[in-house]
């Protein structure tokens, strides 16, 4: 039987997020089995919009094979194809949605990592096109039992957690997206006036210098649900100890209850109750791994558990994380590695926001409504 | 049947650009290609589709849309050293109530892709196989269980044989002895049932297809100088064509040309097709089902067409390694059943009779 919340979640990502047009060249990308449920309505819904809407689907299971035994060439292989179709499309969505989410626990971590570094090559030419305003582009995620299953559900509680969480059963879904727009960019603005973040929490005790970074806020156009605002600190800015609460779920693999200790925005401690061994090999990934890549807010208090999928985590409403690795050069970020390993602190219970000296946040929530700079002076 | 479809129908080589088409019934044998197409040193690149969407397109889609071309699609055909396409369907008869008018239209659109492909096909530059995978729709159109359906795939295509690709080579020497037999011949005349048909093949090219393009395979067939279909041809077996099937198909021919089309079932959908471009009434294809292996009709042209015993014409557009002329957005294979009652004359000889070549044919 069709489930309407389906539609409703394509429309919204074709409304909101892509804001398609008729005639525009749109590619949807996913695992052609995972994805199917929404791969369907949003190629349907594209198509009444007027779109050349087409799909480009994976098969789970393939890239295991290949991991496991094709040759190093195999491995480092790039479509030539798939390079120059990424000039030709005006919008694309990747649906995230896998059968099995850890098919790659057992494989190489070298291989793994080389295949992913080749096929980043077709992400950086998207991500350029991107920049410059000639590509749209959204990830979002059709729920699976595979997903369900992470998240400690039942794969209906979990179609029920995901759709609330994207807000698609509101009466205007696009008009509640547009207000969190208007909320977080608020939000984002004032941020972009504060010298320095203090994070005091359970076993955390965190300075970030922020200070001429810019922050974005995310509102549903990149990702669907969404729900941060986020930036690239100072990469020298970083001081004092931070303790994650929630396991990070990296290449199939979880470590839990991860502890660092920061100087000078580098890690010079590490540990976790599970997965240390792993933790510390990512941190040595490269020269950038150790430095920190971001610091955001998760505001989407209808995300309100941890389900092991980082698009929902790092939104969980009263959280806080930071990435390790690659920063956004867009805000002003300059660490560079092929690690980007978001960690969530949960700031719900204990948590408090210094900025500047003055307590923003406490217990989940920012304390007042955001008041950008300009707008104050243009109050005063 | 990987390995089979790997090595020898795709002839997958070192560095070769390979596409696994299929959907995603076909996963376990596109594990498996996908492992072999790596063996050989190639690059698989999947190209999985799901159903739905031709019918999204064909249901919802404005004239610009159904006539848009994919360039990423034409840059696959384009790019592509080896396809390997997989029919693995859920539901044959999806599109059986959507707009022929608009189904037309969206086929002609594919018509520059299916052109090129021949056309570097021919030229050497592109290896081919369509093969299938069985599923309960096809095993259902061939009202049959599932597991009775696999039998008959995997004995069709001589995988029950200890050595298959021995067995498959020995089958397309003797087809190759049988085109080189009808290359010497100008005129055909086939008698059966209802048919009484003549048409010249002179100056034209009888391929024998022996699992290289097509996997099962098992026929020999030409693409008939176009003007010289003279004479009336009765269908024994139902014509599959876009999840519809017309029944007990006759068509009279004049100059080359259909005059006449009709049908007990579904005629005004054949004489649509018919309608759709010049080329479609003409024949562009002229063959002999030889595969012993394919006893019965599944509604799957893959297999029907191979029928051993049986030769089908295809209204539209001929492969051009023949020498075929004829150019359309149709390629509508029409069987006619020739193991009871039936003569084939052959510049006025018998050369056949009761779906046998007669002794000194091969």
């Amino acid at each position: 039987m069709r489930d309407a919340r389906y539609d409703k979640l394509a429309e919204l990502v074709l409304d909101h997020s892509l804001r398609l047009q008729p005639g525009e060249v749109l590619r949807i990308e996913g695992d052609a089995a995972a994805a199917a449920p929404l791969v369907v309505p949003l190629h349907r819904e594209a198509i009444k919009r007027g779109a050349h809407a087409y799909t480009a689907l994976d098969l789970g299971g393939l890239k295991e094979i290949l991991v496991a035994h094709g040759s190093d060439e195999q491995l480092d292989f790039v479509s030539p194809m798939e390079l120059r179709e990424m000039d030709a499309i005006d919008a694309s969505i990747t649906v995230w949605s896998e059968s099995n989410t850890r098919s790659f626990t057992r494989a190489d971590t070298h291989r793994r990592q080389r295949q992913l570094t080749a096929q980043r090559q077709v992400a950086i030419r998207r991500r350029d096109r991107i920049a410059s305003g000639e590509h749209r582009w959204c990830g979002t995620l059709s729920p699976t039992e595979g997903h369900a299953q992470d998240a400690d559900m039942s794969l209906e509680d979990y179609e029920d957690f995901v759709f609330r969480a994207c807000h698609v059963l509101d009466d205007d879904p696009v008009g509640h997206w547009r207000q969190v727009g208007d909320r977080l960019q608020a939000r984002a603005e004032e941020l972009g006036s504060v010298r320095e973040l203090r994070i005091v929490g359970e076993d955390t005790d965190l300075t970030v210098v922020v200070e001429g970074r810019t922050w974005r806020a995310a509102y549903g156009r990149q990702n669907v649900p969404d729900g941060e605002v986020y930036t690239s600190p100072v990469e020298t800015g970083a001081n004092g100890t931070i303790r994650f609460g929630f396991p990070a779920v990296f290449g199939g693999r979880e470590i839990d209850d991860a502890r660092l200790v920061l100087e000078n925005g580098r890690v010079v401690a590490a540990e976790a109750a599970g997965g240390e061994e792993y933790l510390r090999s990512l941190l040595e990934l490269d020269e950038g791994a150790s430095g920190i890549g971001e610091i955001a807010f998760g505001l989407n208090y209808e995300i309100d558990r941890f389900t092991r999928n980082i698009l929902f985590d790092e939104k969980i409403g009263g959280t806080m994380h930071l990435a390790l690795g690659m920063g956004f050069e867009a805000l002003g970020g300059q660490n560079r590695s092929a690690l980007h390993l978001d960690l969530i602190c949960d700031l719900r219970r204990e948590g408090a926001v210094y900025a500047d000296g003055e307590l923003v946040w406490r217990s989940g929530q920012f304390l007042q409504d955001p008041q950008p700079a300009r707008l104050a002076e243009r109050v005063r | 049947m990987a390995d089979v479809l790997v090595g020898f129908c795709g002839g997958v080589r070192g560095g070769d650009l390979v596409t696994l088409e299929s959907s995603t019934l076909a996963a376990p044998l596109l594990r498996e290609l996908y492992r072999k197409v790596l063996e050989a040193g190639a690059q698989p690149l999947p190209r999985i589709t799901l159903e739905p969407l031709t019918e999204n397109l064909l249901r919802f889609g404005n004239d610009e849309q159904l006539a848009w071309l994919n360039p990423a699609r034409a840059d696959d055909i384009e790019s592509v050293d080896v396809r390997i396409v997989l029919a693995a369907p859920a539901n044959t008869k999806r599109l059986s109530n959507v707009d022929p008018a608009r189904q037309a239209r969206y086929d002609r659109s594919a018509e520059p892709l299916r052109n090129r492909y021949l056309e570097r096909a021919a030229a050497g530059e592109l290896r081919w196989v369509l093969s299938a995978y069985p599923t309960e729709a096809a095993a259902q159109d061939a009202s049959m269980s599932l597991p009775e359906y696999e039998d008959f795939v995997f004995g069709a295509a001589f995988l029950d044989d200890p050595d298959p690709v021995a067995r498959w080579q020995e089958f397309g020497e003797r087809l190759d002895r049988l085109a080189g037999f009808l290359a010497t011949k100008r005129e055909f005349r086939i008698v059966a049932d209802g048919t009484d048909l003549r048409l010249v093949t002179e100056g034209r090219i009888w391929v024998s297809s022996k699992g290289k393009e097509n996997f099962p395979d098992g026929e020999i067939f030409t693409g008939p100088v176009e003007s010289s279909v003279e004479g009336e041809i009765r269908f024994t077996y139902p014509g599959v064509f876009n999840a519809r099937e017309v029944d007990d198909v006759r068509l009279r021919f004049e100059a080359g040309e259909v005059v006449e089309a009709t049908a007990t079932r579904g005629q005004e959908f054949l004489r649509e097709m018919i309608a759709m471009d010049d080329g479609a009434r003409r024949v562009g294809e002229f063959a002999f089902g030889m595969n012993e292996a394919v006893p019965m009709f599944t509604r799957n042209t893959l297999f029907d067409e191979k029928i051993g015993g049986t030769m089908h014409l295809a209204l539209g557009t001929a492969y051009p390694e023949t020498g075929g002329l004829n150019r359309s957005a149709l390629h509508w294979d029409l069987v006619c059943d020739l193991r009871s009652g039936s003569e084939v004359y052959a510049d006025g000889e018998l050369v056949y009779r009761d779906g046998q070549f007669l002794n000194g044919s091969s």
